[in-house]
């Protein structure tokens, strides 16, 4: 009979032991066990994220008919001007196609659209990540870039059955080739450290020494394309600060983000057609 | 059972020894303990730190150097490389030796590699399966040197080890967007010389070697096992004469290592970025620069433009040139370039005799000394002149007829200069010469300067030359800027710009200082009437005379034409300032060319150099007021 003292003891011996067997279980059975636990978790993320959905239905259903009779004007408004927008688009594709046909050109790489919606958000200062409510079921791949209506929301980095993890721009560990608007030199852009709660903020790293930005004359950062990942003009905020490194190589300073980045509940995820290209 | 060995330790004495030999031993060690811990705490943790930390050396990015306008003309390139922190993969060394091990377990002992090979074979591996990511995201083939790799690890561990140098901005892209942040792949920036105007002024700027062993001011950690990163050196031009101040100070960092040389995450070490060094800023003017070269095109030779109230250089050139940008980092010297003489700063190491323009010295002797008067000082020229027994030709074989100061300056008549310097003298021509700073070199702030230039006198024939009698053909002959005497084109533009001031020397400076003032020397001691005469001659030789090839229209001028020979090669010379009025602009310039060209002579060849440099002058200069003159120019 074991002694009284290892009985009271044994749940921490048997945590012990399970722990240091889980230190010796091959790489492929821990990452297979991660995976299943996250396509067990992910009913789990998609239900509550439904039931907000719901709850936030129900909250808007609360409003009174004046309220909602000035949303729908306001709406409607939105909804012409995009109309407008989609016909100029429409011809500006329509004169792409033109030209490319004339100039025997290639067509651009293109993308599938895939809207998704945000299932959970992670802003902490280690997470800067999203959860949405699509994966491999919709076709989207490790790597394809995220878009919202300011720009860039992010890259997606975990692709599961019926969810997906998206890097957020904010991130410290998402790094991009940008370019100044109307300049196609590549600047490094990176998220940074961001806290809760405060403007979302990046980073610009080799940026030319005859690029100028204030905080009163900002500078537009877009996508340069030249990486393959991301489109070409693409927005990510705007520049607003630049300090010459002390090597005097470059400037480096500091991006003004989106702040719809902290409030996201769509995204389009741009699932490259063909995706051995990217 | 337990109660009855207490008893027994409790009686038996022996034990008792045996417990006290114990604590002795342990007091032992306490003591030791005690003694190194309080007593000896310094030296081992001196000892620890010098075994356990690294010192890593970068060197800062040189400073520019600009142009008069802030043009840089050598700037920093951004030199792109893709590196791979060795430091951070142990674990997959050891995973891949592992692998490779049991791969030749069942191999016979003697056929094996030993451990060391397979260290290497597995860190080549593990450096080749990183390599091949690169290469699927640019699409290169690239392979790793093993050898290279192998020295790396064991002489500078803690530094990347470069897989990729010098990628294009597109690979670049590429790389920051494809590689993950944590990666042990970076992007790794340096920088390297750049020469934005490629062989605009390569001489005047110089260029850079590699620095192995870069200096470190004020850094701690002397004493630690260090790492330097390699620098530059300026090994020519204006890159080596201010090295110490376009030397950047130099950066680094002391890392945490375990025992086999990989860095251990730690805070709280010194660290210091490199900082650039200081800029430079040049009087040259880039505009002006290229004009002259681009005039001087395919030719060999030299052209140097000051300005005039100050000194500073506007321009200096020499032709046949080359690109420093063809030679960052690594100088690479190639047979021809050797061979074309590329290396020479002619502007400054040519050494040229004077042709005759140096008969603006035997003018200024003869005046001084009273031998030439103005107004009546005239020569008939036939053509030549008989000196002793020997004919001396004059350049126009048919001869000029009779001329004064004024004309024989304008036709560059020999025979004038032949007669009044051979009345003037040897020596007092000699002795101008020296005083208009040809016997001495300028003290630019450039390297290798000519340090001996020669004016022949009978003093310096006695100490130099072989035959060892001064003739009157000797006279003859450096009156007209021929003979012994040697100048570098820097000496010939400074002549220039001292007689537009109406002084005897100028200082030439490369360094641009917003509104300097005038450089003030002696004057030239002549009365204003024979002044005139000589800038008179001269404007007359600009305008309609021998140098009137380097006429702009709209600016008025004072130019000198002249021809010399060097051994088989002929000289074209021709030197001039602008505007006469109020002179600005001081311009020498010398083209070599071969003996069979009949043609060759400073006002053909050399004129459309220096107009072209005048013209870009005129057309970049905001003109002061003008001052009228009191001659007849036309």
């Amino acid at each position: 009979m074991l002694p009284k003292r290892f009985d009271q003891a044994r749940p921490f011996a048997t945590l012990g032991f399970v722990l240091l067997g889980w230190l010796f279980v091959p790489l492929v059975l821990k990452t297979f066990t991660r995976a299943t636990f996250f396509e067990i978790q992910a009913p789990l993320t998609v239900a509550d994220s439904f039931v907000r959905d719901l709850q936030t239905f129900w909250s808007n259903r609360l409003h009174s008919k004046d309220e909602l009779l000035k949303a729908g004007q306001q709406v409607a408004g939105l909804a012409a001007q995009y109309d407008f927008s989609v016909q100029q688009n429409e011809q500006l594709q329509a004169e792409i196609l033109r030209l490319e046909n004339l100039l025997k050109l290639p067509s651009m790489p293109a993308f599938r659209y895939e809207p998704a919606r945000v299932a959970r958000r992670d802003f902490s200062g280690w997470w800067q990540r999203m959860i949405i409510r699509k994966g491999a079921n919709y076709g989207i791949t490790t790597g394809a870039p995220v878009v919202f209506a300011g720009g860039v929301a992010g890259r997606v980095t975990e692709v599961y059955r019926y969810t997906a993890v998206v890097d957020l721009i904010t991130s410290p560990t998402f790094r991009l080739a940008a370019s100044v608007a109307g300049d196609s030199r590549p600047i490094s852009y990176q998220g940074g450290l961001n806290n809760s709660f405060k403007s979302p903020r990046g980073t610009v790293e080799f940026v030319p020494l005859d690029i100028y930005a204030t905080r009163g004359v900002t500078k537009r950062l877009v996508t340069s394309g030249l990486g393959g990942v991301f489109p070409p003009g693409l927005s990510l905020g705007e520049i607003s600060s630049l300090e010459l490194s002390p090597d005097g190589l470059f400037k480096y300073g500091e991006v003004s983000l989106d702040e719809r980045l902290g409030s996201l509940t769509e995204v389009t995820v741009l699932v490259p057609l063909n995706p051995e290209e990217f | 059972m337990s109660r009855l060995i207490e008893t027994h330790r409790a009686r038996n004495p022996r034990l008792l020894l045996f417990h006290a030999f114990v604590v002795g031993l342990v007091l032992m060690l306490l003591g030791k303990l005690t003694y190194l811990q309080f007593w000896q705490t310094t030296l081992y943790s001196e000892k620890a730190r010098v075994q356990n930390q690294r010192r890593v050396i970068v060197p800062g990015p040189r400073g520019n150097i600009y142009d008069r306008d802030g043009n840089v003309l050598v700037g920093n390139r951004p030199r792109f490389s893709v590196v791979l922190n060795l430091a951070e993969l142990r674990s997959e060394f050891k995973a891949e030796y592992k692998k490779i091990e049991a791969n030749y377990a069942k191999v016979a002992p003697g056929d094996r590699p030993n451990d060391n090979q397979m260290a290497r074979i597995a860190r080549a591996s593990v450096a080749q399966h990183y390599l091949d990511q690169l290469n699927f995201i640019l699409n290169r083939h690239a392979t790793v040197r093993t050898a290279d790799l192998n020295r790396h690890v064991n002489q500078t561990l803690l530094l990347p080890y470069v897989l990729l140098d010098d990628l294009a901005p597109e690979e670049y892209a590429r790389l920051i967007e494809r590689l993950q942040v944590t990666s042990p792949l970076q992007v790794y920036t340096s920088s390297t010389r750049y020469y934005p105007y490629n062989a605009a002024a390569a001489h005047t700027l110089g260029y850079t070697g590699v620095n192995n062993d870069p200096e470190v001011e004020d850094f701690e950690g002397e004493d630690l096992l260090t790492f330097k990163m390699k620098g530059l050196f300026g090994r020519g031009g204006l890159e080596k004469i201010f090295d110490e101040q376009l030397q950047g100070e130099t950066g680094g960092a002391i890392y945490l290592v375990d025992p086999a040389g990989y860095k251990v995450n730690s805070r709280d070490l010194p660290h210091r970025l490199p900082v650039q060094g200081h800029n430079i800023f040049t009087s040259l003017d880039i505009d002006l620069q290229q004009a002259a070269e681009k005039a001087m095109e395919g030719r060999m030779g030299a052209a140097v433009a000051l300005d005039i109230q100050t000194g500073e250089v506007l321009v200096l050139a020499s032709r046949p040139d080359y690109d420093p940008n063809t030679r960052v980092p690594n100088l690479a010297p190639e047979q021809d370039v050797e061979k074309s003489g590329v290396w020479l700063n002619r502007a400054i190491q040519g050494q040229y005799p004077p042709g005759s323009t140096f008969k603006i010295i035997t003018a200024i002797a003869g005046l001084r000394a009273g031998s030439i008067e103005p107004a009546s000082s005239t020569s008939d020229c036939p053509g030549y002149l008989m000196v002793g027994n020997r004919r001396f030709p004059c350049h126009l074989h048919s001869g000029h007829g009779r001329r004064d100061l004024v004309g024989a300056l304008r036709d560059s008549c020999n025979v004038f200069f032949f007669k009044y310097g051979l009345e003037t003298g040897p020596e007092l021509i000699a002795a101008e010469a020296r005083r208009f700073g040809y016997g001495h070199p300028t003290g630019i702030e450039l390297p290798f300067e000519f340090s001996r230039p020669r004016v022949a006198d009978p003093a310096w024939k006695k100490l130099h030359s072989l035959d060892k009698t001064w003739f009157p053909g000797d006279t003859a002959n450096i009156a007209i800027g021929q003979g012994d005497t040697l100048i570098t084109p820097l000496q010939a533009a400074c002549m220039v710009a001292s007689l537009a001031r109406g002084e005897i020397e100028t200082k030439p400076t490369l360094l641009h200082v917003a509104n300097r003032a005038p450089q003030r020397t002696a004057p030239i001691g002549l009365p204003p009437r024979d002044y005139a005469a000589i800038l008179q001659g001269m404007a007359q030789c600009y305008a309609v005379g021998t140098g009137r090839f380097a006429r702009v229209e709209g600016l008025s001028g004072a130019a000198k034409s002249g021809t010399a020979q060097k051994g088989r090669i002929d000289l074209a010379w021709l030197v001039a300032f602008a505007p006469l009025e109020n002179p600005q602009i001081a311009v020498a310039v010398v083209l070599e060319g071969a003996l069979d060209d009949d043609n060759f002579g400073g006002g053909t060849y050399a004129a459309p150099v220096v107009k072209a440099i005048l013209e870009a002058w005129q057309t970049k200069s905001e003109r002061p007021p003008v001052k009228p003159v009191n001659f007849k120019v036309n």
